[in-house]
């Protein structure tokens, strides 16, 4: 943190230098020091994705001046998405999206939504797995909507209007049965609700369970997504099985409002490269992400669909009000 | 067994000892000790800045070096907690209770060395077990649910008592006041924000670091200036390693002997468990040392046991929590998510089989911490010396050092303004604490184990149906069930029994 302020610091000096010794002219985009802001903790799964972002532009040169990166953590994103929002004009400014840029704003009072940002392009797919112990008596899907309809299921997830409960609600939905939700804080303590039989089965993020999934004492039932995810090509996906359902978060990246159109172009051509890297390659695989890109404007249309998706779960579950 | 043990860690020492990972350990020991001693600055921020550093290098040698930082930041952590009564984590709330009162009595040497020896015996203690019992503590803490988390959490809370100082009236008001500050942020299970007045930065409840360093660092300055010690002249403690006064006396090891390995024990357990491992090992060790103490009065004023017993535990916890880490890929703490996510960058993907796919990693890691312990206790030991000196500075030129450290290290965090303030209010609650005697130590500990104790006992509760039959239907819970009733029950009933035999000796010797 001390180093990052020094940084700051140092590029700020360079900044007023340069600004100084340059007459005010209309140059090139992009000239100056880019600041991408992540809106969590380090370490978790937005500030690894911005991370790696970052790394590939600089490794690749794919960005002609200094990148500066900065956690804004705090209230799952509003803080630093609502950083971000208020820089409205500022074409130096990036940040990166995941499950809660789409949440937050309908659980909690925040000053912006996903239309306060001007949308660059949807990297990859975040989807959820359907978890049981292995040894459990759930040896697929069906098994398991038969055990709801003739008893009681407890299904887990983190946090109580996250995308985990989305996810559940939809399946529940899509197959016509009713489960008790159990939202668990904590990626770590959502494995062991599981594997010390407390719950029936978990929604989980692929990475969570990859460990557990590979030694074989879990087992991955089904796949949220509308395609099955290159790393468990195994597991269908819920729409395969006829349930007609498909969620998943967006991983992107979005800047500020009010931006020239050309900025928004130039970020769009850039990302593109930055996905044909096999840099990029690796962390879809490493994370058990899909990628199927969308961008701009397109991306912008995908964000509203996934927003009121979510939206009318939360209404119908009674986590928000209309 | 044993046979498969020392080829296990020769393989890993192959790994460890070479130049290039010795070289990485003692500089990831370093940069640990120097996170720790900045009060907010913790091993998780400290390792998710430096992972960049570490790009160039292999990954085992990599993660040697961030897991070095990942346990230097207890040794470190505890010198702020004796010296300026300020604890940096939750894991070392429980060292200032008696580590500073020995300060303030002239034994700041002792203290230090004995934390020191303390964190190496945890420490190491932690390593062997994980040696010889990591495949089958692994399954112990998958075992785990909420039900077992809630039990084993409010056996802490519970041994929170032992902590409150003389007066227990206003030690429970203490730790009532953490608990209300513990509900702030969204419910878990409603999704609903409470007491966030509108303010996006609470929606994720009042972050305890700040809260700790308002009400011990700045409230200890505020109360130390309110009784006019800035006014006096600075005492002059030359101190060096000839000094007899320097190193603790054979009576402090002599008393402390089974507080090792006690502390130890209860703080490697609490570590192999997922969730607040290393604060509830501090405070149950603790706890026992004093229960167990035949001179109980004693602890809180400076009493060297007091001080070893959380320090051994928090060090072994931090070994312990590698457990999960490595077997299940289960995090139990922000600096162990952290280091998870640091596996991932290098391809290691931690669960029940990477001691199968990658045993030079594992081995290499586990081997590198007996050799971090050793580097650690060396480097704590000389250092000593130089922090000692910091309490040479006069107090009236200290203050706006402390108060300038704290409120960076509170706006450091989160680069949160909300939260400078926080600290700043804890500040005067903090004086306000001290000066009427009430426990700032139960505050902070009931916001950080409060919060964690209601969604674990709301998850139960939805479990079963909100019968809480879960507490007893199954096996690990019913044995936590009945230790705690145990606990609360026993005393009460031995209480009784005493009375009841004094009045019947009463009755006679009256007859």
């Amino acid at each position: 943190m001390i180093m990052r302020r020094s940084l700051t610091l140092l590029a700020a000096a360079a900044a007023v230098a340069s600004t100084m010794s340059i007459p005010a002219q209309a140059e090139e985009y992009p000239s100056e020091r880019l600041t991408y802001t992540i809106a969590f903790g380090p370490g978790g799964g937005n500030d690894r994705m911005s991370r790696t972002v970052v790394d590939i532009l600089r490794k690749y040169d794919l960005y002609p001046g200094n990148i500066v990166v900065e956690n804004r953590e705090g209230g799952s994103g509003a803080v630093g998405f609502s950083y971000v929002a208020g820089k409205a004009g500022d074409p130096y400014r990036l940040t990166s999206t995941s499950g809660n840029f789409i949440g937050t704003p309908l659980v909690a009072d925040t000053n912006w939504t996903y239309a306060d940002f001007t949308p660059i392009g949807l990297l990859a797919s975040d989807a959820m797995l359907l978890v049981v112990r292995s040894d459990s008596d759930f040896g697929d899907v069906d098994a398991f909507v038969d055990a709801a309809k003739a008893g009681r299921v407890t299904i887990a997830g983190s946090g109580s209007a996250g995308p985990e409960r989305v996810t559940a609600s939809l399946f529940a939905q899509a197959a016509g049965i009713e489960f008790e939700y159990v939202p668990i804080g904590s990626g770590g303590e959502l494995v062991t609700a599981l594997t010390s039989g407390s719950v029936d089965a978990v929604v989980a993020n692929p990475s969570e369970v990859a460990g557990q999934l590979d030694a074989g004492t879990l087992k991955a039932l089904a796949f949220s997504d509308s395609a099955r995810s290159t790393n468990n090509p195994d597991v269908p996906t819920f729409m395969e099985l006829g349930y007609d359902f498909s969620f998943s978060l967006p991983r992107g990246v979005v800047m500020p409002n009010d931006l020239e159109p050309a900025a928004q172009d130039w970020w769009v051509a850039t990302l593109k490269k930055v996905i044909e890297t096999p840099e990029w390659q690796e962390y879809l695989a490493k994370n058990g992400m899909s990628g199927n890109p969308i961008w701009g404007e397109d991306f912008a249309t995908y964000l509203a669909a996934t927003s009121a998706q979510y939206r009318d779960t939360l209404v119908k579950i009674g986590a928000i009000q209309q | 067994m044993l046979a498969e043990i020392a080829s296990n860690l020769s393989l890993g020492l192959s790994v460890a000892a070479s130049p290039e990972g010795f070289l990485f350990l003692v500089i990831g020991a370093f940069l640990g000790m120097i996170v720790g001693l900045f009060p907010g600055f913790g091993p998780a921020a400290g390792i998710a800045v430096l992972i960049p550093m570490t790009f160039g290098l292999q990954p085992t040698i990599a993660i040697i070096m961030l897991a070095g930082i990942y346990y230097g930041s207890m040794y470190g952590g505890t010198i702020t907690s004796i010296l300026i009564n300020t604890p940096g984590e939750s894991a070392t709330v429980a060292s200032t209770i008696d580590g500073y009162p020995l300060a303030q009595k002239g034994r700041a040497g002792p203290a230090l060395v004995m934390q020191a020896i303390a964190s190496f015996f945890g420490g190491t203690v932690g390593v062997v077990l994980i040696t010889a019992l990591a495949p089958s503590l692994a399954n112990f803490a998958a075992s785990f649910g909420p039900s077992e988390y809630f039990l084993i959490i409010a056996v802490g809370l519970l041994m929170l008592t032992t902590m409150m100082g003389d007066n227990k009236f206003k030690g429970f008001i203490s730790a009532l006041i953490g608990f209300a500050v513990g509900t702030v942020g969204v419910d878990v299970m409603s999704g609903q924000q409470r007491f966030t007045f509108g303010s996006p930065e609470l929606i994720g409840g009042v972050y305890f670091v700040a809260v700790a360093i308002g009400l011990f660092g700045i409230g200890e300055l505020l109360h130390c200036v309110f009784k006019g010690q800035h006014r006096q002249p600075a005492k002059r403690l030359r101190i060096s390693f000839r000094d007899k006064e320097f190193w603790p006396s054979k009576e402090d090891y002599y008393q402390s002997r089974w507080t090792f390995w006690r502390g130890s024990g209860i703080g490697f357990i609490a570590g192999v468990l997922p969730g607040s491992g290393a604060t509830l090992g501090s405070i149950i060790g603790y706890s026992v040392e004093k229960k167990v103490a035949k001179d109980p009065e004693k602890f809180g004023k400076g009493e060297m046991r007091g001080l070893v017993a959380p320090e051994a535990a928090n060090n072994a916890a931090s070994a312990g929590a590698m457990v999960p880490l490595l077997s299940l890929g289960i995090p139990g703490s922000g600096a162990t998510a952290v280091l998870l996510g640091a596996f991932l960058m290098w391809g290691l993907q931690p669960g029940p089989l990477l001691i199968v796919n990658d045993p030079e990693f594992v081995w290499g890691l586990i081997a590198s911490m007996y050799l971090g312990n050793m580097i650690l206790i060396a480097m704590s030991i000389f250092a000593i010396p130089l922090f000692v000196k910091f309490l040479d500075v006069p107090y009236v030129n200290v203050v706006p050092v402390i108060v300038l450290l704290c409120i960076i290290g509170a706006f450091a965090i989160n680069a949160s303004i909300i939260e400078t303030w926080i600290l700043v209010v804890s500040g005067l609650i903090g004086f306000a604490m001290k000066r009427y005697g009430y426990s700032p130590a139960a505050t902070v500990l009931a916001l950080v184990l409060g919060s964690m104790a209601e969604e674990t006992f709301l998850q139960s509760y939805i479990i079963s149906q909100g019968t809480m039959s879960l507490f007893w239907e199954r096996p690990v819970s019913l044995v936590l069930f009945i230790v705690l009733l145990s606990i609360v029950v026993l005393p009460l009933v031995l209480t009784l029994l005493n009375r009841s035999k004094n009045a019947r000796e009463g009755v006679s010797n009256g007859a």
